[in-house]
């Protein structure tokens, strides 16, 4: 497999082409590839995709460790969260950022990645997101009891308002 | 040193019902004296960090502050042996049982240090997740401000605590919140300072 | 059976053809407990002293902070990445600026870029010293306990010196540094750079030859290198487990290609092999501090970029730019245009990582830390199950969690 080269090195400087082939090459299927403003290729596939694409992005494309696993409530009428995985490879030594769009539901990584399973559980409790498939789905946050997904961002921020006393005692009561 | 009014005397009644010991005469009276000292002198924190307060309790308990020699030698893992609490970091939502539990189990009289922002106010955590400060479910004694508070600050914390117990350390509290105490002397003005300030 | 075996009065009740059902106590730890290293809760079901299953317990800690970012500018959010990984303050603030500058993509001074090496490391060591110091004491060592805190005082005393903060500082911003560090303060640290050789020197004969320290940590708690991989782990516990793999030599920021110092790696992955890997780093560190130190250069700490940093003071009285942009800085904030970023750095407990997404205005819509303890974390029930309880301590210690950024 060729490599272009991405500079080893956060990149600061503008690289005249980014790496797109392999990554198109080894995934057909991706809505969008991009280069985000850390330089980190970014691709973006479909829900029913992305075991698969997983498994491109951690055997050809050799981004083996798993790092991080987020979403983003983007506030949208139809698939509402993006989902956010990291890979990074040792070899190349650069990170693969693969985003996937979903309502509630998303298949869990657990079986090939044990790393991934507080995470999701972690989108679990904050934002509601199923994993079909993950051996344990419970809270892991918040109380097993909690009503709600805090995170969304149509649920608040649940501050309580603040009373000055000093106010209070020198401008007199509010 | 003449006798401090104390709570009983300004007027709550409340604190009757709840068994604080009257001690009758002369012999009672330097026995309730002898216990006060005694509590205030060794006052053992039940090891309650939670987070970033946490380290500088550590750092209190550690050779450059040292409070061990405030009395305060050992920090007790079991609740059962500590008479002092100090609530060192934020409260979670999951925790609020856990820290009442910790408190219910430490025997009588036992008093609480809302140790930082977090868990006097939650400071800069005003959110969903944690419990808008501490005294919403235990009964503090004294707050003590900072983010972290500085270890100084902590041991004057300590310090003033020690001043109410010498007072009177027969108030058992019961989930009450503490009525405010006797003055605390500040030099030469305390003659002038009204008590219960 | 017709030949009974021979049997002693005393012993035939007890003896029994039938086996005892073997049950399995099921105890719990935490989350007040003085060496879970925080509020951390482990349900652990015990054979005997053997431990079957263990199932950590986090959330008590839980403190919202990414969605409390959501309501803060992004200079706003510094002062809440301090709280996150509380022994690393200064470490989540240069992640935290580092990820927001990608995103303004301004330029930082040199000199400003230094600074945060020299704090960065700092921090580092600061962090380390406080994990040999609790990692002694919850073996039962309590005078390396006091040696490491009189250390971690002189660097907390630094701090306090350049920011008037002893731990939260907030010192590191996107846009560079809150204020300049003056000349006298980096000569009192570095007299500390130089004598800390000689301090690691006396916690190492306290410790690292100390045979009852061996017997407790040789060989416990192994996690190997695929292991460690699998799980998501990273910085020590899996340099430990043989893994060369520092973000500062891989992927350097703030200019570690410049600086000479060795990745110290283990070889078994067990307790002994983290807890030395730290030390090492120690000095490694000490070295690092030394070099930013002697190649300080002078100039600003902070960009030129008026979209990020307010003007000086001075400029406020002769220029309406300056004035509009100090207004806009004040009212609205730092507004990245829309986009995201991530930038991973070496904390002194692994990958650690800020992943800032905007939409354009004046607040983030996401922000999220990959924390390397939460990761690490995961990594318990495999080092802890199949040993006796009596190790779970130190497999807890030498995995460094900060229940602080395990929980956020």
């Amino acid at each position: 497999m060729t490599t272009p080269a991405p500079p080893a090195a956060p990149a600061e400087t503008e690289t005249p082409e980014p790496p797109h082939d392999p990554l198109r090459a080894a995934l057909p299927h991706a809505a969008e590839v991009s280069i985000a403003a850390d330089g980190i290729p970014t691709v973006r596939v479909p829900l029913e995709r992305l075991l698969e694409a997983i498994e491109r992005v951690r055997g050809e494309l050799g981004h083996t460790r798993f790092v991080d696993l987020t979403a983003v409530d983007r506030l949208q009428r139809e698939e509402r969260f993006e989902l956010v995985y990291l890979f990074y490879s040792l070899d190349q030594r650069t990170w693969l950022r693969l985003k996937t769009r979903t309502d509630a539901e998303a298949p869990s990584l657990t079986g090939s990645v044990p790393g991934a399973n507080w995470y999701e559980r972690e989108l679990y409790d904050l934002f509601g997101i199923r994993f079909s498939g993950h051996p344990d789905l419970c809270r892991i946050m918040l109380p097993d009891d909690w009503r709600g997904h805090p995170l969304r961002r149509t649920e608040p921020l649940g501050s309580e308002p603040v009373d000055f006393t000093v106010t209070r005692g020198v401008y007199g009561t509010g | 040193m003449s006798e401090q009014p104390t709570a009983h005397d300004a007027g709550h009644g409340h604190d009757h019902d709840h068994g604080a010991e009257q001690r009758s005469g002369a012999p009672g009276f330097v026995l309730s004296k002898l216990e006060d000292w005694a509590r205030e002198s060794s006052l053992w924190p039940v090891t309650f960090g939670l987070a970033c307060c946490a380290i500088e309790m550590m750092a209190m308990s550690a050779s450059r502050f040292d409070v061990a020699r405030f009395g305060s030698e050992v920090f007790r893992a079991s609740p059962r042996q500590a008479d002092l609490m100090i609530v060192a970091g934020r409260v979670a939502q999951k925790m609020g049982p856990v820290l009442r539990e910790v408190y219910d189990q430490m025997p009588e009289p036992k008093w609480v240090i809302a140790m930082g922002d977090c868990a006097s106010c939650t400071g800069v955590f005003n959110n969903y997740a944690l419990i808008q400060g501490v005294d919403k479910i235990v009964p503090v004694d004294v707050y003590v401000p900072g983010c972290p508070p500085t270890p100084d600050a902590l041991l004057d914390s300590i310090l003033k605590l020690k001043q109410r117990v010498a007072a009177n350390s027969r108030t058992l509290r019961h989930g009450l919140q503490t009525p405010p105490g006797p003055a605390i002397p500040r030099g030469a003005a305390a003659a002038q300072q009204p008590p219960g300030v | 059976m017709a030949q009974a075996e021979l049997q002693t009065p005393s012993t035939s009740a007890l003896t029994t053809d039938v086996e005892p059902p073997r049950e399995l106590l099921t105890i719990n730890m935490g989350p007040q407990h003085p060496s879970t290293h925080g509020v951390l809760r482990l349900e652990l079901q015990l054979d005997g002293e053997v431990v079957v299953h263990c199932r950590p317990v986090i959330g008590y800690l839980h403190t919202g902070i990414e969605k409390t970012f959501e309501a803060k500018t992004y200079v706003q959010g510094v002062v809440l990445t301090d709280r996150m990984d509380y022994l690393n303050p200064l470490g989540n603030n240069l992640a935290y600026a580092l990820a927001v500058e990608k995103l303004v993509a301004c330029e930082i001074p040199e000199r400003a870029t230094v600074l945060r090496v020299l704090l960065a490391e700092l921090t580092r060591i600061a962090s380390h010293l406080m994990f040999i110091g609790s990692m002694a004491l919850d073996l039962g060592a309590s005078s390396p306990f006091l040696y490491c805190w009189r250390e971690r005082e002189k660097i907390l005393d630094f701090f306090e010196r350049i920011s008037g903060v002893r731990m939260m500082t907030s010192f590191i911003r996107p846009g560079g540094l809150m204020r300049d560090v003056d000349a006298e303060a980096l000569a009192t640290i570095g007299h500390f750079v130089d004598a800390m050789p000689g301090y690691i020197d006396s916690y190492e004969e306290l410790l690292t030859g100390n045979p009852i320290f061996k017997e407790r940590t040789e060989g416990i708690g192994v996690l190997s290198a695929d292991d460690a991989l699998a799980l998501g782990v990273s910085g020590p516990t899996l340099r430990a487990a043989g893994l060369n793999f520092d973000l500062r030599k891989t992927n350097p920021y703030c200019g570690y290609e410049a600086y000479d110092f060795a990745v110290p790696t283990g070889t078994v992955g067990d307790c002994f092999d983290r807890y030395l890997v730290r030390v090492a780093e120690t000095r490694e560190s000490v070295k690092i501090c030394r070099q930013a130190l002697d190649r300080m250069p002078g100039g600003s700490v902070r960009t030129t970029d008026r979209k990020v940093m307010p003007p000086p003071k001075e400029e406020l009285a002769k220029s309406m730019e300056a004035v509009i942009h100090h207004f806009k800085l004040w009212t609205e904030g730092i507004r990245p245009p829309a986009g995201e970023a991530y930038v991973g750095v070496e904390s002194p407990r692994g990958e650690l990582g800020f992943y800032v997404v905007s939409d354009g205005s004046g607040r983030p819509i996401r922000v999220h830390e990959r924390a390397p303890s939460f990761a690490n974390l995961q990594a318990l029930p495999k080092i802890t199950e199949g040993g006796a309880v009596a190790d779970v301590v130190a497999c807890i210690a030498t995995l460094d969690p900060i229940m602080g950024e395990v929980d956020r």
